[in-house]
This record gives C-alpha cells, sequence and structure tokens, in this order.
C-alpha cells in the first residue's frame, strides 16, 4: 500500500532508545535541519506521584500505523528522513517513551512535520499506558482514534422508503 | 468460520486472555463478534462506546463483514506517545 523510505527508521523497542545517535542518523550533508521531539516519563499525571510506567501496543497494526504517519510525512512536508521509535514495557521517570526526529533542507518543514507526527502517533497508533501510583495502577486517559463509520463492504442499505 | 479476536488494555485485564479463536456464522460482522465475546464477558459491554475496532491492522467500521481468517482487535482509546 504504501513505499517505505529507505532511510526511515520507524520501531518499536524494549530497550532505552538511544536518542542522540537517533538524531544522528537522520541528518544527511543536504540537510540543514533536525527537528527532534523527545517525549519522557513525567513524575506525576493528574494530581498523583507516578512511580512508573508500563506501555504495549498491538505491535504489528502500531508498526502499520506509524510507517503511514512517515508516508504522510514525506508526500505533506520538505523532508528528507524519518525516525520514530517507541519503547514498550516498564518505564522509570525520565526515561524516554517516545523519539521522533525529522531531518530537512530547511528548518520550517522539520518542525511542521516532527509535530504533525507526534500529534497524529497520540490520536492513531494502537499504544496504551498504563501509570504506577503508590496506591495502584490505572490505564490512561486515551484518544479515540479515527475509524470509519461504516463499512464500504457493508450491505447496501434498503432502497429508500416510498415518499409520505 | 473462525476469526482471531485480540484485546490490550483494560480490556485484555478483564477479557482475562490477550488473543482467542471465536467461532462465528458466516455473513457475522464485526459488531455480531464483539456481542459473542461479550456474552462471556458482559463487563466487556460497557466499554463497548469507547471501544474502536480493527480488522486485519486497520481501523474498521462496526458493520463491517468478516471473513474466515481475519484478525480483529478491540482497541480501547490510545494513550502512546
Amino acid at each position: 500500500m504504501t513505499t517505505s523510505h529507505r532511510h526511515d527508521r520507524i520501531e518499536l523497542t524494549r530497550e532505552v532508545i538511544p536518542s542522540g545517535a537517533i538524531a544522528s542518523e537522520v541528518r544527511a550533508d543536504e540537510d540543514g535541519a533536525v527537528a527532534t521531539f523527545d517525549g519522557c516519563v513525567r513524575n506525576h499525571s493528574h494530581g498523583r506521584s507516578t512511580l512508573h510506567l508500563e506501555y504495549e501496543a498491538y505491535e504489528s497494526m502500531a508498526l502499520a500505523k506509524m510507517r503511514e504517519i512517515a508516508e504522510h510525512l514525506h508526500a505533506h512536508y520538505a523532508i528528507d528522513r524519518v525516525a520514530m521509535v517507541h519503547r514498550l514495557g516498564r518505564l522509570e521517570i525520565g526515561e524516554t517513551s517516545v523519539f521522533i526526529a525529522v531531518s530537512s533542507a530547511h528548518r520550517a518543514a522539520a518542525f511542521d512535520a516532527c509535530r504533525y507526527a507526534i500529534d497524529t502517533l497520540k490520536k492513531t497508533v494502537p499504544i496504551w499506558k498504563k501509570e504506577f501510583f503508590a496506591d495502584g495502577a490505572v490505564w490512561a486517559d486515551g484518544e479515540v482514534p479515527p475509524a470509519p463509520a461504516a463499512s464500504a463492504d457493508a450491505e447496501t442499505p434498503a432502497a429508500e422508503p416510498a415518499s409520505n | 468460520m473462525i476469526v482471531k479476536v485480540l484485546y490490550f488494555g483494560r480490556l485484555k485485564e478483564l477479557s482475562g486472555s490477550s488473543e482467542e479463536s471465536v467461532e462465528v456464522r458466516d455473513g457475522a460482522r464485526i459488531e455480531d463478534l464483539f456481542a459473542h465475546c461479550s456474552m462471556s464477558r458482559p463487563e466487556l459491554r460497557k466499554f463497548r462506546a469507547s471501544l474502536v475496532a480493527a480488522r486485519n491492522r486497520e481501523f474498521a467500521a462496526w458493520d463491517t463483514p468478516l471473513r474466515a481468517g481475519d484478525e480483529v482487535g478491540f482497541l480501547p482509546p490510545v494513550s502512546g506517545g
């Protein structure tokens, strides 16, 4: 359905995300800018102290949706390379949960594409976060991804009723 | 026909499993499958309004007809990032 760009790096990982290396990797000699987003684990949520987080994903679909985001960036922004890496499993306070890097010849495209990528990832990629507190754990409030309201394959609706 | 059902997040905890194979009648749609799965786990029903369905790793409407071998995920609101 989509062609993959040879230099893009789209991954899910259970290891520490090597942010610095990824940011270097997306830069080529024709690029004048690398914009990055480093999403990290905060020590509080809704006024409570967070101990740690756990992330899980529908991995095959999450990777497919992340690749779709990268394809959208290439189609709509004057960018060069995209890296988008999300971590799964247990994360401690301060650790990076998601890292996005976008390179481009000029800075505006890299900033705009990076912002679009993280905003869209948070709305459409099937990944879930569980927050652990001293007194229990909760699945984070999330966003309901946009899904088709009706199937194109569904049976044709019944013929229009006769006018009355 | 047999389809594969996947549960994630709080649904996985509620259903007690992350995946199962389910037999549904030919012509069944995703909503029929959810109704079937909810029969043995009525607590799933209260999440229905906040779920989206995926068929073969693509978001799908609840009226989507199923085919044998389909992989259907019931996805709670997503919270990556």
